[in-house]
């Protein structure tokens, strides 16, 4: 020491700050390693998760649109309406068949006046329609009586291989042993579309409309799908939110703490992990074989998705209560607030946005659960349309998005998988828009406090 | 600052409001209180003082049975407000505490505006007939407060946005908005700056002519400074109590001269 100060300047000192020693190197070595592996961690994650959503986004847009044929349609009076008297009893006795020629000679008109060549009779240019084409005609006519007669343009789903030709799905190749369509009716397909006549559209009724039998997957749509599960969510929010943040406001401002509130404690953590195909069997034998609720309900199925989302919302609720710092309690104590007050008055709007967030987050939860609903039949197949299944309520069998996505992947036909794919993308905009809303309702509520 | 002239005359007017009789605490297996016997007079600042530890919190917080929120806390012996036993079955510990009134360690308003802060209170004990009312009990309390003039320009703003001195201000506004007959102050300085607790304890010392204001103290010199009374607590025992005066010039009890002269605590 007194030695450094005697020679000041002329003594090396024991290190440089220049020069890393070994120790700093190997240091400075690892947190690089570590910062490396952190960031290949991420960049894994990412990766996978641009190959879902490309994935998911390329197969499933073709859901949104859809190939119709454009044709105008003589609605003759001596096919429809034999006896001329406008009856509607009569007009209905006509059957799908009955219109089966209006479609023929509409073809055959629209070949005439194209100046169109073509080999094929008909009934073959018929067939590449959706075998709905005629129903949608009598439909049609049923609803206007008086237009019988007339020459109506009609936009006519095209079957599912027509539309699977104009998204690439299927090719001249793939049809060789397709006994639904054959080369020489994409031929006339190649001809309808330089006319015009046959175009690709977007597809309003694959969101709105009602699923579809096995024979006419162009025509399937998941609206009613959705309505089944917005009337189950009604359900899980008018029953989990009550009965969640009731539950946890006892348990954690009232409930004394003993070894009864503990094991509950431990049990409702133990509930948040009971796969789900447990509270599907629970609400089989519970709500449908014991209280002899209907099958395929909305209202069984949002009871068995409350028991499911009720420990997630119990949880956060809880979590959110706990996160109000105890000052608060304290101070509303102090000036003769009694407990329930404290709570009600302050605890609980400081933990609204962690219990709202939960909630969201529990319901977005439910609405992608699929294995309880398999359980409690909620797979049901809705053929009506939109108008008439929102009335029908939380009693009458419905389905719900992710069984529905379900049953279209297990169907044989491939397009059906192309709308399982569109299904998802419309379940994860339904998902993703319900997380958002939980992270801007968090935002907006925390930043008044 | 103050005048210290006035403290003996007083002293002497006052009556005893709350007395204690062989107070214990129990915190579960741990005896955090033995044995206190103190009475504490009307219209008169009394500090309690001591290391941490012994039992001053505890104690001030059997006074409106703030330590009933805590499960394991079991209180015997008995309290006595007015002559009224506290801890008496047919007391509600909701009644008491509108009675007697508390300010905390940590500044705590509540996140709302500065108006409802103080207009909590008289709301919930129904004390405002209308809406002329409680604006009359807000500026009351918030002038004797001593943070009127402040404030009053943003009555609602939020409660969080004031300084720390502020809203230690604003809490005892709020407490004394409820027309307690008694403050209890724990340790309201320990979280502020000294300019901060000069006006505190101006207040504290204003508030004297209303109130039988008990307050916890960490720092000797303001128990000197704001009380008439003080009690020496070590250990869970109260060792000492008498006028301020005595108690910091000539303590009888060895620990409490050992104490005030820095020896122990």
């Amino acid at each position: 020491m007194t030695d450094a100060t005697q020679n000041t300047g002329a003594v090396a000192p024991k290190s440089s700050l220049h020069t890393l020693d070994a120790r700093t190197k190997r240091r400075n070595a690892a947190e690089s390693r570590f910062k490396l592996y952190g960031m290949v961690a991420i960049g894994i994650g990412l990766l996978m998760l641009v190959t879902l959503l490309t994935t998911i986004l390329s197969k499933g847009t073709g859901a949104f649109t859809q190939t119709f044929v454009t044709m105008e349609v003589d609605l003759l009076e001596s096919k429809l309406d034999k006896s001329g008297e406008r009856d509607l009893e009569k007009i209905k006795k006509v059957t799908t068949f009955g219109y089966a020629p209006l479609i023929k000679s509409a073809f055959e008109k629209t070949v005439k006046t194209h100046g169109m060549e073509t080999d094929l009779k008909s009934k073959t240019m018929a067939k590449i329609l959706s075998k709905s084409a005629a129903s949608q005609l009598r439909n049609y006519v049923i609803a206007n009586p008086d237009q019988i007669g007339q020459t109506i343009e009609f936009r006519f789903l095209a079957n599912s291989r027509v539309d699977g030709y104009m998204k690439g799905r299927v090719t001249r190749d793939s049809i060789a042993n397709d006994k639904n369509i054959t080369p020489a009716q994409l031929d006339f397909v190649d001809q309808l579309i330089e006319v015009g006549a046959l175009t690709k559209t977007f597809n309003i009724d694959f969101i709105i409309g009602a699923d579809a039998s096995d024979q006419r997957p162009e025509a399937a749509g998941i609206g009613v799908a959705m309505m089944g599960s917005l009337f189950m969510m009604l359900v899980v929010l008018a029953l989990a939110l009550p009965i969640g943040v009731a539950a946890s406001i006892y348990l954690e401002e009232f409930a004394p703490k003993n070894w009864i509130t503990d094991i509950i404690e431990v049990n409702i953590s133990n509930l948040a992990a009971v796969p789900s195909i447990v509270f599907g069997i629970l609400g089989l034998a519970v709500f449908i074989n014991y209280m002899h609720l209907p099958q395929s309900a909305p209202l069984v199925g949002g009871l068995v998705l409350t028991l499911m989302t009720l420990p997630t919302i119990i949880i956060s609720t809880r979590a959110a209560l706990k996160a109000v710092p105890p000052s608060i309690r304290d101070a509303a104590l102090g000036v003769g607030a009694s407990k329930m007050q404290a709570v009600f008055h302050h605890v609980l709007p400081l933990a609204a946005p962690g219990i709202l967030t939960g909630t969201i987050i529990g319901l977005a939860q439910a609405l992608g659960e699929t294995a309880p609903l398999l359980l409690i039949g909620m797979i049901g197949f809705i053929a009506s349309n939109m108008p008439e299944t929102v009335g029908e309520g939380l009693l009458s069998p419905n389905s719900a998005m992710p069984a529905q996505i379900y049953e279209w992947a297990k169907r044989a036909d491939p397009a059906f998988y192309e709308r399982a794919w569109g299904g998802i993308i419309i379940l994860l905009i339904f998902l993703i828009s319900m997380n958002t809303l939980a992270v801007l309702l968090r935002r907006r509520f925390e930043r008044r406090w | 600052m103050y005048d210290t002239a006035k403290l003996g005359t007083d002293v002497i007017q006052t009556t005893t409001k709350i007395s204690a009789r062989n107070v214990q605490v129990y915190y579960g297996d741990t005896h955090a209180i033995k044995n206190v016997n103190v009475d504490i007079e009307a219209k008169s600042v009394t500090a309690f003082i001591g290391p941490s530890g012994c039992g001053k919190s505890t104690f001030l917080r059997c006074i409106n049975r703030m330590n009933d929120t805590i499960d394991v806390c079991r209180v015997e012996g008995d309290i006595n407000i007015d002559g009224e036993d506290i801890y008496d079955k047919r007391v509600d510990p909701v009644q008491l505490r509108a009675k007697v009134g508390m300010v905390f360690q940590k500044p705590n308003p509540f996140p709302k505006s500065i108006y409802d802060n103080i207009a909590y209170g008289p709301r919930i004990h129904g004390l405002a007939k209308n809406k002329s009312d409680l604006d009359e009990i807000v500026e009351k309390s918030l002038r004797r407060g001593a943070i009127w003039n402040e404030v009053k320009d943003r009555l609602h703003a939020p409660g969080t946005g004031l300084s720390g001195g502020q809203q230690q201000r604003l809490c005892i506004a709020r407490a004394i908005a409820t027309e307690p007959e008694v403050l209890l102050m724990d340790e309201p300085c320990s979280a502020l700056d000294p300019i901060a607790t000069a006006q505190v304890e101006e207040l504290i010392d204003e508030l004297r002519d209303q109130f039988s204001v008990v307050i916890v103290t960490h720092s000797m010199q303001q128990a000197a400074r704001v009380s008439q009374k003080t009690a020496f607590f070590h250990l869970g025992n109260l060792v000492e109590y008498g006028d301020t005066s005595q108690i910091f010039t000539n303590p009888t009890d060895e620990r409490t001269e050992s104490y005030i002269t820095g020896r122990i605590g």
